[in-house]
């Protein structure tokens, strides 16, 4: 450890090792981002109001280009809505008109009402530009341990303690 | 005397390899080498500047959100997987396990000297690479055990180390003729495996690598490591 401050390049080796980890991977997550042309291409769903197709920590990978098809009554889309940072997975159960004007109506599967109540005050309907893109994969359960990390903050202490405590008895 | 105070686990060869490269530079400079620092530093540029694409891109991405910038991004996912790939290549195909290149200023030849280590084998693969001034090459290759300069509490050894390295390699032999000599005396002792009693702690050692001469045979073995057991533990009380 000390011999590695004595000679800076090997110090600067070493910040560049750790660095380029954190790099590669938020770049993969821009890649990805860029591929699927959608800001955020992994979700988390955060509650049930999708079961029985999506359960609270499933994974969802987004697609946000209309290539072929338009975005079609149907397709399970992640939106977000004005003034709130959660985003919400929902199915689009109704569509008026076509192109990027059309107006969509969302409902989540085990709702029993549409989205309307969750919409912005004075939105009736989404347009296009408000979705982030619809669901073409999905992995069960795997998103679970944000939810626990969100709901539960006291998990990070301890999980950041444990990783401590790793780097450390390593070390020695 | 040349001991160092840090230990190690002789148990990891990580530790054996990377505590024997460290020792290389800081052998061959102080012996009148000239390093060169061109792999390293083609390195450094080609990781820091991916580095600081990726910094640029969370800084615009953050301010300007992520519509707004989609085509710059874009771009600089692709320079940043070009640069990326061009230091694996860098260091797969041109460092390949680099550890020093430089100069020796009295014969004016560069050695370049690459190691590894490979799984389950408690060994030291060197490859010198020298470059002499008229444009002539010539490649030195050896595998020398890590108990040669490691002694049994994983304490590197310096002596030894450096005899070994001037009595393989010519061109740092000439450049540091008095441990090139320790290296040809220990040679004619027939230890094969070399380590003469440097040090005390050199004693462990020597057990230790005649037990990796002569191993084939079980018996024999078990044999020499008895007997290391006893040195070791007679050096305890002493």
């Amino acid at each position: 450890m000390l011999s590695s401050l004595q000679n800076p390049r090997q110090a600067a080796a070493q910040l560049m090792n750790f660095g380029l980890i954190l790099s590669t991977a938020f770049m993969m997550w821009k890649g990805l981002s860029v591929i699927t042309d959608s800001p955020s291409p992994i979700v988390v769903v955060l509650s049930g109001s999708m079961e029985p197709a999506f359960q609270r920590g499933d994974l969802l990978l987004l697609w946000n280009r209309n290539l072929m098809s338009e975005t079609n009554v149907g397709e399970i889309v992640v939106y977000n809505v004005k003034g709130k940072d959660i985003p919400i997975v929902h199915r689009v159960v109704r569509k008026f008109g076509i192109g990027p004007d059309a107006k969509l109506l969302t409902k989540g599967d085990n709702n029993a009402a549409d989205d309307t109540e969750l919409y912005a005050r004075g939105q009736d309907y989404l347009n296009r530009k408000d979705i982030v893109g619809s669901v073409v994969g999905y992995m069960p359960f795997v998103g679970y341990v944000t939810i626990m990390l969100s709901e539960h903050p006291w998990l990070k202490t301890v999980m950041l303690g444990i990783m401590g405590l790793v780097v450390v008895l390593q070390r020695e | 005397m040349a001991t160092s105070q840090e230990k190690i686990t002789v148990y990891n060869l990580a530790d054996l390899k990377n505590t024997t490269d460290d020792a290389i530079p800081n052998y061959l400079n102080s012996i009148g080498f000239t390093p060169s620092h061109r792999l390293t530093d083609v390195r450094l540029a080609l990781g820091y500047s991916a580095l600081t694409l990726a910094a640029a891109c969370l800084a615009w991405d953050y301010k300007f959100g992520f519509d707004a910038t989609k085509y710059l991004t874009a771009a600089a996912v692709a320079v940043y997987t070009l640069l990326n790939g061009a230091l694996t290549l860098w260091v797969v195909y041109v460092e390949r396990g680099t550890v020093y290149v430089g100069s020796s200023k009295k014969g004016g030849e560069t050695v370049r000297i690459s190691t590894e280590t490979k799984k389950n084998v408690p060994e030291y693969f060197v490859t010198v690479e020298i470059t002499r001034p008229d444009g002539g090459r010539e490649e030195v290759k050896f595998a020398r055990a890590f108990t040669e300069w490691f002694d049994g509490a994983g304490r590197f050894v310096a002596a030894p180390f450096q005899a070994m390295l001037a009595g393989s390699v010519p061109v740092i032999g000439r450049a540091d003729p008095k441990r090139a000599a320790a290296a040809k005396a220990e040679g004619n002792e027939g230890a094969g495996a070399g380590a003469a009693a440097y040090t005390p702690e050199m004693l462990d050692a020597l057990a230790k690598a005649n037990v990796s001469v002569v191993g084939s045979a079980a018996e024999e073995a078990t044999g020499a490591e008895a007997a290391a057991g006893k040195k070791g533990g007679k050096r305890r009380k002493a």
